[in-house]
């Protein structure tokens, strides 16, 4: 019985974090705190790719071609995220979402 | 099988709107419409190319590694240029947007048009994802534009949120499909069902449902459309929904049909949801800007009824309708644009419905051309929008949808009641002052396009009918 790193680990840790940054995005109140559970959610991708690739398609590169595409663009819109950020917090204030209300109806 | 030179158009596109962004360092601010007249020259190069494309069809269709440059795909392409073309000139008519950043708003809202032309084109999940993310990065800065507006800002955010998340879901839909396929290419799916491909499958429609503004994902619409600027929330409101509409069409009705995966019953649930969500919602709305986001929900409930009877009348009726509502919302946008943008009082909402008030006896011409628009988008003869919703619906009676199509027609029926608000208040109403309504010259030309469009096509519907029987081919 060895202590083998198998597939399965990498697929539980995947859903574990895909999970946690689900649940972070939808409960934090903090504009940041909702930014980084949306990196969780999209570094679960990443790990999951790069899990596939390596155990259950090993022939070729694509699932880490994936990996590194998902990387570029998450950090493409963490920067328009965090510059928004900058913005409604130059006219308002505040980063925490209850307090966004102008708008409703 | 490479076949780079099937994308040609959206290369010039891409190299013309990286292009404006250099041209902007040499044009003064004040001098900030040259660089709007470069854009509309842009997109309207593109728009030939692909015309042209369309002359050739054995030299400049195929299918390439990710991509595949088909009728279907070149239809979808010239309808999001020619919103592109109309948003363009409401733009030009638009005083709030910030002349210095001209360049900047011009390149993202080609890029973001870009982004749509491979999203159409696309049949590999990769250039899917990156083509949404293109599309919804450029709309976020777009839709925040007007940075010293709270309003912009906050529907910004908003958008922005909702945006990433999905688009989080989403990668974790494409990482699972890719283990269960070894692949992300869409073509040639032959494995049936199992748990792990059906969740990877829902994740990914999740992705598409936020930016096509389907029922469970619909959250952010009237909020970023609120604060978008006008020109934008046009935009918004009609390249990215039939784009994706579009890719959903190829996705869910051509690459993975029902042999493969059945989700007609989901379909035909979520059409219901988006349609009564949209109708029912917009009832309570007072500000025009936020009922006509209620109403875009509601049609691309309607346009979502065409992929559930995936019959070749459901693939004609998506095409005849996403041309028809192009027409019929710029419209709509341009008769807002130009009421909202003549009353600056600051303490009163520029956008309410009592703004409509007396319009008629403003001006005329502009209160019929609005009402022909909303008649139309409430589908009733003879205007264009009841071609669409005829075909769309008769394609769900073909597919023994009878209850969808009972859903659709009590929408469409309730839906008269709060188009016809803005109506009563433009006829019944008495105007706060007698002075004409200002038109610009540009927002006066995409008035007249969408109104000689709505009107010609519902009466004589033919060669729309025809071209559109042209485009409904597509290469798998």
């Amino acid at each position: 019985m060895s202590a083998q790193i198998s597939l399965a680990h990498y697929l539980t840790l995947g859903a574990l974090l895909f999970l946690i940054g689900m649940f972070g995005a939808l409960t934090r109140r903090n504009i940041i705190g909702i930014l980084m559970s949306i990196e969780l959610m999209f570094n679960a991708a990443n790990i999951n790719l790069a899990a596939f690739n390596h155990f259950l398609h090993p022939q070729g590169v694509a699932g880490q071609a994936v990996a590194l595409f998902i990387i570029a663009v998450a950090a493409a819109e963490v920067v328009v995220g965090l510059a928004l950020v900058l913005a409604i917090h130059r006219n308002t204030e505040t980063v925490y979402v209850e307090e966004f209300s102008i708008l409703k109806g | 099988m490479i076949n780079l030179h099937l994308l040609y158009p959206e290369m010039v596109l891409a190299v013309m709107a990286l292009g404006l962004i250099i041209a902007e360092l040499f044009v003064a601010a004040k001098h900030s419409r040259i660089l709007y007249h470069l854009a509309v020259l842009a997109a309207i190069i593109v728009l030939c190319l692909v015309g042209f494309t369309l002359s050739n069809p054995g030299q400049y269709q195929g299918l390439g590694t990710l991509w595949s440059v088909d009728p279907l795909s070149q239809f979808f392409k010239l309808l999001v240029l020619l919103a592109t073309v109309l948003c363009l000139f409401l733009a030009l008519d638009y005083k709030e947007l910030p002349p210095k950043h001209a360049g900047i708003f011009l390149c993202l809202l080609l890029l973001s048009s870009c982004g749509m032309m491979f999203l159409v084109s696309s049949v590999d999940l990769l250039l899917t994802f990156i083509a949404l993310e293109l599309i919804s990065i450029s709309s976020f800065i777009l839709t925040g534009f007007e940075r010293r507006n709270k309003k912009s800002t906050e529907g910004a955010v908003k958008y922005f949120l909702f945006g990433a998340f999905s688009s989080g879901v989403m990668a974790y839909g494409i990482s699972l499909f890719y283990g269960f396929t070894g692949g992300t290419r869409l073509i040639g799916l032959a494995h049936t069902g199992g748990p792990l491909f059906i969740l990877a499958i829902l994740l990914i429609l999740l992705g598409f449902a936020f930016k096509a503004s389907i029922a469970p994902m619909h959250f952010w619409v009237p909020d970023a459309y609120e604060g978008a600027p006008i020109p934008v929330t046009a935009f918004l409101s009609l390249a990215p929904k039939i784009a994706t509409l579009g890719a959903m069409l190829r996705l869910f009705s051509v690459l993975l049909p029902a042999s493969v995966l059945d989700l007609t019953a989901l379909f035909a649930l979520l059409a219901t949801l988006t349609m009564t969500i949209g109708n029912f919602t917009a009832f309570f709305q007072n500000n025009v800007k936020r009922l006509l986001a209620y109403s875009s929900i509601a049609q691309a409930g309607y346009m979502l009824i065409g992929i559930v009877s995936g019959n070749t009348l459901g693939l004609e009726g998506i095409l005849l309708y996403s041309f028809i509502y192009v027409g019929m919302n710029i419209g709509a946008f341009a008769v807002a644009q130009a009421v909202g943008s003549e009353n600056s009082r600051p303490d009163s909402d520029p956008y309410a419905l009592e703004s409509f008030n007396g319009l008629a006896r403003r001006s005329l011409g502009t209160a019929l051309a609005m009402s022909f628009f909303l008649l139309s988008l409430s589908g009733i003869p003879p205007l264009a929008g009841f071609i669409g919703k005829f075909y769309i619906f008769s394609s769900a009676m073909q597919a023994g949808h009878y209850l969808l199509a009972a859903a659709g027609v009590i929408n469409s029926v309730v839906s008269v009641y709060y188009y016809m608000r803005i109506v009563y208040h433009m006829f019944f109403k008495a105007a706060q002052t007698q002075a004409a309504l200002p038109i610009g010259p540009y927002l006066f030309g995409s008035l007249a396009i969408a109104t000689i469009a709505v009107i010609f096509f519902g009466i004589y519907p033919e060669p729309l009918i025809a071209g559109v029987k042209a485009s409904a081919q597509y290469l798998p």
